[in-house]
């Protein structure tokens, strides 16, 4: 059980007072340093179990474990997203008054990092991402490829164990997707973080490790 | 960084905000600067005559409402530790092209009458009843000079013997006449109003006070520099100020919450990012919480700085010689509370609500 990052045990997640159930008992096992991709189509689950492995949510029943850590028990899941947890959303959700810099800077605010070292972090991350020319570019003025990028380098700022990726590549074009993707799985591998991606693009599922599948809520593999 | 930079994003708006508040400030800072400058006044005036007490009858919402008979001004002018007890008297009268004259009764030979001649005092003191010094401004608006006559009322004419210039802006616009002139006028006999007490020994204040206000128990001896303090009806002007004032700071109040409500409603997907990335509800809530504050900072100094100009601007503005402006550290300070305090309470329910806003439904937004 140590070499997992992500365990979930029979996850149950209902909806207005149980008239919608989203998640009908899921168990799953996600090894540290893997890949997981978790396809489906819109309003099968993929979303809710990622709020749930992300500590963004807690299940109406069953249990999620984040790196050894049962969330159930955790009384504090602000600290569990800032220390654990990196997010890539969809529409990359940057503060848009923000620089790219300081957009990276936001979630080591949360673990109340130094100022000078949330810089030099950001700068690190950024320069990473390929990015170091826009850096203090207001996050409105980039371009979809590269707001993402800097999301990217924002899940990574706290050197999380696990980044959840939800349709990283939704907002942008196949071209700028794959290079994204890249961008995604370089981090991963550099940073040897466990990486979930949530999409029903089958064009991302091909770089996965494994691939699941997600119906009505329940979990199964994928078909060959 | 942030806090600076999400109130920048609608400038206008928190310009506006910002503006509300200023207004609100100011308001305090002006209204009750004149009112205090009018307070001061009573007291720079009780100050000026260097009387160590002031005897009129207790509870009295103003001094002409004031009736001390001349036996128990004699008595007062008898009493251990008495230099001498002047008799004063005064009536607010009606006079073409002055929103109030006030007339001034005085003995001639005390202290009171002597006070006038200062160094810009021109011409004699009042020796007779028909004689009357006059204050500058009211000379200037009247265009008299010394020597010349003038008709108060009743068709009484009355000769300029001095023109006088004192500390106390609204003795500027009225008249100082023999005593009895006002006693005859007002009917009162020989009674004073006011008697103004000097002592032998300044330390024998509090024993000479005591010793007043025992033997005559309708009477109270103030010490000069609290006359204003004495007066009910002037706790009245200072709370009614207050009120008019915090309407004023109220309506910016809400200008603050209405601003912030809206920021927060904008931003919801923001704050639930925020919420993603590890940020806690009391992070969160610090933030706006901070951002309403900031607001109400730089409203507040604003405020205080549009204030004191108002309230210069009034004083011009309104007739010479009737209104004065009075700044206390204590007035700014009040002010600042207020504008911090308000900033707070209204930006505490959109902090709130922002804090409480659920991380997944906050993503979510459109």
């Amino acid at each position: 059980m140590n070499d997992l990052a992500i365990r979930t045990v029979d996850l149950v997640r209902e909806y207005e007072g149980g008239t919608v159930r989203a998640l009908k008992g899921v168990s799953l096992e996600v090894r540290r340093g893997e890949h997981l991709c978790v396809m489906g189509p819109s309003g099968s689950g993929k979303s809710s179990l990622m709020y749930l492995i992300g500590a963004l949510d807690r299940p109406t029943s069953g249990e999620v474990w984040l790196n050894g850590r049962n969330l159930e028990r955790e009384p504090d899941l602000d600290a569990v997203r800032a220390t654990e947890v990196g997010f890539v959303f969809q529409l990359h959700n940057l503060l848009p008054t923000l620089t790219s810099l300081e957009n990276v800077e936001i979630p080591m605010m949360a673990l109340g990092v130094p100022r000078a070292e949330r810089r030099r972090r950001a700068e690190e991350l950024l320069d990473r991402m390929g990015l170091s020319h826009r850096r203090d570019a207001i996050a409105t003025k980039l371009s979809g490829g590269e707001r993402q990028r800097v999301s990217i380098a924002r899940a990574l700022a706290n050197r999380p164990a696990v980044i959840l990726a939800d349709e990283p590549t939704g907002d942008v074009d196949s071209k700028t997707g794959g290079q994204i993707m890249e961008c995604i799985q370089a981090a991963r591998a550099a940073a040897g973080a466990t990486l979930v991606v949530v999409t029903h693009n089958p064009e991302l599922s091909k770089s996965a490790d494994r691939v699941m599948m997600m119906r009505d809520g329940l979990l199964g593999p994928a078909s060959p | 960084m942030l806090i600076l930079k999400n109130l920048l994003r609608r400038k206008v708006r928190t310009a506006l905000s910002v503006l509300g508040i200023a207004i609100g400030i100011a308001a305090i800072i002006a209204f009750n600067a004149v009112a205090s400058g009018f307070k001061e006044s009573l007291n720079q005036y009780a100050r000026e005559t260097g009387a160590h007490l002031m005897v009129l009858v207790r509870d009295v919402p103003s001094a002409e409402y004031s009736r001390i008979s001349r036996e128990e001004a004699d008595e007062i002018a008898r009493m251990d530790g008495v230099l001498e007890s002047s008799g004063s008297t005064f009536y607010m009268m009606m006079m073409k092209g002055f929103p109030a004259f006030i007339l001034f009764g005085r003995e001639p030979d005390g202290r009171p009458m002597q006070r006038y001649r200062n160094r810009e005092f021109r011409g004699e003191l009042v020796r007779a009843e028909d004689e009357l010094l006059l204050g500058s401004e009211a000379a200037q608006k009247l265009k008299k000079n010394v020597g010349d006559e003038i008709e108060l009322f009743d068709r009484k004419k009355f000769r300029v013997v001095g023109i006088y210039t004192v500390g106390t802006v609204w003795e500027n616009v009225g008249a100082v006449v023999h005593l009895r002139v006002v006693q005859q006028k007002l009917r009162m006999g020989d009674s004073i109003q006011l008697a103004f007490i000097y002592l032998k020994d300044p330390a024998t204040r509090e024993r000479t006070k005591a010793e007043i206000e025992r033997r005559f128990p309708h009477l109270v001896a103030v010490r000069s520099e609290e006359l204003a303090g004495n007066f009910e009806n002037l706790a009245y002007i200072d709370w009614f100020v207050w009120v008019v004032s915090l309407i004023a700071v109220a309506v910016g109040g809400l200008g603050v919450l209405n601003t912030m409500l809206m920021t927060v409603s904008e931003r919801t997907r923001e704050i639930g990012t925020l919420r993603a990335v590890g940020w806690s509800c009391r992070r969160v809530l610090g933030l706006v919480l901070s951002e309403g504050v900031l607001i109400s900072v730089v409203g507040g100094a604003l405020g205080l700085v549009a204030g004191w100009l108002g309230a210069e601007l009034l004083i011009r503005w309104a007739p010479k010689g009737y209104l004065g402006t009075f700044y206390s550290v204590t007035l700014f300070m009040k002010a600042m509370a207020v504008a911090l305090g308000l900033g707070f309470v209204g930006t505490l329910y959109p902090a709130f609500r922002a804090s409480r806003l659920s991380p997944i439904e906050a993503l979510k937004y459109e």
